[in-house]
């Protein structure tokens, strides 16, 4: 029993990493419909950017932190204004593709600058530290990620449902030509779009930065989070949670009782059964438009 | 008569032309000899990308130094990034458009499997991979020549060690699932066998796998003294620092792959401490004569300002000093037999590594082509120095 509770309790430790990185697809794709898979290196170049501040400048981590979410922020609306809309009309294919090209020059660029060594980020809590109750272990860092990561999806849901841009956003993503008509300027909606999930993705990056940092850190962290992004449907900020704590858990409870081999493989079959029999996601309402 | 004279003068220069054609020897000039080798500059091996640099710092101070017979290496070495698709692409890209002479050291099992078929039908000499695998010599091969000491043997004298002098009773294993791996783990059930033992747990990791939680969750379970770990630099890291917050904390040992002790030290947040390592060469920083002298002469001269002098670096020195002793012996006309049969003429052969022997070549023999039976442990003191637990440990 104590393993199972463990397994639980490390399942849900492990996916709030996960569940930071679908929240900042999610952002995106609730507003453009594009898979941005630039997503973990944006949160890659935010983190050893941190990691200078601290190192190389010795600020404090207060201030580091918050400069860090600025440059997060500025350089999500970046990319959006500098790449995303320099091309023209392109389809949600091309769209892809470009953030493909975008996650490949800034994922050289962090290796160019910053060496291929690994290195990890100075920060207050240690990455093992931990509570041990009666026999369960909780990671401190996992916890901080576990409160981030909900604290953000309420403050996402609330900002999406009642604040005026919130509802501009998501007024864009459904019909931005409407939008257009209706007033909202839809280009500078989607570089705060990008601004917002940048600073999400930077969140996880900033919290699994005191483990290990290296240019693929944010690799496994950006495939689980898309997986749990896609299972919750895409374009429900707390579906992408729950389906993210719920990989966490799955993952866990089957490696440890059916195959550690297979314990990271375990999310992509799932998406493709959530894909096969749910394929709006378990979490996301599914529209039928009348032709 | 005159066309008489056109056939004679062309037979001259067809034969003339095709002399000088046989008697070439590729990737060899009058004044140049070159030289390949991959290594991984980038992603999740780039840990060990040293090793390359610093044959090619090795490379420049031979160069400086007059060279070999006058000749200077010309160093080919590309980023692979760990990936055999990559390292097969480079290697025939070089071997076919510029010619290489002979092939230096190269990172990973998994690469290096990628070539060795393709530079040993072509009868190009590698020496010294840069991975224990027991695949270089088993069979061995008449044109590769293994200098590091076999993760197989690595795995045996840690578990010896463990078992003999540490009085432990329950060993695990906790490897990489691939050959690099594998191979740790063979030695570490071979050693337990001798010792009427068995292993108390296995438990595989993936490359792709960053929580490492179930993993020491096994581990814990199996309740196991000591932990033999072959992995990546990153997992190793990543278990003993979640045992240590789990409350589980076995005697933990691992692979040369993982003895770059500062390294570990910085990224572990001085979890390493107290970690057992196999190791292939002398301590970059003891006072061996050798590493003194290569890191005045080759690392303070030649090394780029964001080099470290450690364990890796050094490695990409220990790798090839028998290469380039046989370079040195082969004489000034160089040929791959030539060098192939110096090569096979060291014996007794001491530098900043292991003794290396070779023999001339038997396909029966491993040891023909492998050059090192020995490794010796080294435990990782509070700030990444290392205190020598034993000589040079000798394993047949």
């Amino acid at each position: 029993m104590v393993d199972f509770i463990q397994m639980v309790v490390s399942g849900v430790a492990v996916g709030s990493s996960y569940a930071l990185m679908g929240l900042a697809m999610v952002i995106i794709y609730k507003t453009s419909e594009v898979p941005n898979f630039a997503q973990g290196e944006m949160a890659l170049v935010t983190s050893f950017f941190t990691m200078m501040l601290l190192t190389t400048f010795g600020y404090p981590v207060w201030l580091a932190f918050a400069l860090a979410f600025v440059f997060a922020a500025a350089l999500g609306a970046f990319l959006e204004f500098a790449i995303l809309r320099r091309a023209k009309n392109p389809n949600i294919l091309g769209t892809i593709v470009i953030t493909i090209g975008l996650e490949m020059v800034l994922l050289g660029l962090v290796s160019w600058k910053f060496g291929a060594e690994h290195k990890t980020m100075p920060f207050p809590i240690g990455p093992y530290d931990s509570f041990i109750i009666g026999d369960i272990f909780i990671s401190k860092l996992e916890t901080l990620t576990l409160f981030s990561a909900l604290g953000l999806m309420i403050l996402l849901f609330f900002f999406f449902r009642y604040t005026r841009l919130g509802l501009a956003m998501k007024a864009t993503q459904q019909n931005s030509v409407a939008a257009k008509i209706v007033g909202i300027r839809t280009n500078r909606i989607m570089m705060m779009t990008w601004g917002i999930s940048s600073v999400v993705g930077a969140t996880a990056g900033l919290l699994i930065s005191p483990v290990i940092m290296h240019p693929f850190m944010m690799w496994d962290p950006l495939l689980k989070g898309f997986a749990a992004a896609v299972m919750g449907g895409m374009t429900s900020l707390p579906g992408a949670v729950a389906a993210a704590y719920l990989l966490g858990i799955i993952e866990n409870l089957f490696g440890g009782y059916v195959s550690i081999e297979f314990k990271s493989v375990v999310a992509f079959a799932i998406i493709v059964l959530v894909l096969c029999f749910k394929p709006s996601g378990l979490f996301a309402r599914h529209y039928v438009k009348k032709v | 008569m005159k066309k008489g004279l056109m056939v004679l003068f062309g037979c001259m220069v067809f034969f003339l032309g095709f002399a000088a054609f046989a008697w070439a020897e590729e990737g060899v000039t009058d004044t140049e000899i070159h030289i390949g080798q991959w290594g991984p500059q980038t992603g999740p091996a780039a840990a060990w990308g040293s090793v390359a640099r610093g044959t090619g710092d090795y490379f420049k101070w031979i160069n400086a130094t007059g060279g070999i017979h006058g000749r200077k290496i010309v160093y080919h070495m590309f980023d692979d990034g760990y990936n055999p698709a990559k390292t097969k692409a480079g290697v025939k890209e070089l071997q076919e458009g510029t010619g290489i002479f002979a092939w230096a050291s190269g990172v990973g099992t998994s690469p290096g499997l990628a070539v060795k078929d393709y530079l040993m039908e072509r009868k190009v000499p590698w020496v010294g991979p840069a991975a224990g695998s027991l695949h270089w010599v088993s069979p061995p091969e008449k044109y590769l020549f293994g200098v590091y000491p076999l993760y197989y043997n690595e795995a045996r004298a840690l578990v010896r060690y463990a078992v003999e002098t540490m009085g432990k009773k329950r060993v695990a294993v906790a490897y990489l699932n691939d050959e690099y791996g594998k191979n740790g783990l063979r030695g570490a059930v071979k050693e337990l066998e001798n010792h009427g033992m068995e292993l108390v747990a296995q438990v595989p990791v993936e490359k792709s796998d960053s929580d490492m939680k179930p993993h020491v969750m096994k581990l814990r379970k199996s309740d196991a003294d000591m932990v033999l770990l072959w992995t990546t630099v990153s997992h190793a890291v990543r278990i003993v620092g979640t045992a240590k917050a789990m409350n589980f904390a076995p005697q933990f040992m691992s692979t040369s792959t993982c003895s770059d002790f500062p390294l570990m030290t910085h990224i572990s947040k001085g979890l390493w401490e107290g970690v057992i390592c196999a190791t292939f060469g002398e301590l970059p920083d003891s006072d061996h004569p050798g590493m003194r002298h290569y890191k005045k002469e080759v690392f303070d001269q030649f090394a780029s300002k964001d080099e470290r002098w450690g364990m890796f670096y050094a490695a990409g020195i220990i790798f090839i000093e028998p290469m380039i002793a046989a370079l040195k012996n082969a004489g000034p006309e160089l040929t791959r037999e030539k060098f192939v049969a110096e090569m096979e003429k060291i014996t007794g052969f001491k530098g900043i590594g292991p003794e290396v022997n070779f023999k001339p070549f038997d396909p029966d023999d491993m040891y023909s082509r492998q050059g090192t039976r020995q490794t010796f442990l080294v435990q990782c003191l509070a700030d990444g120095k290392a205190k020598k637990l034993t000589d040079w440990i000798t394993l047949e």
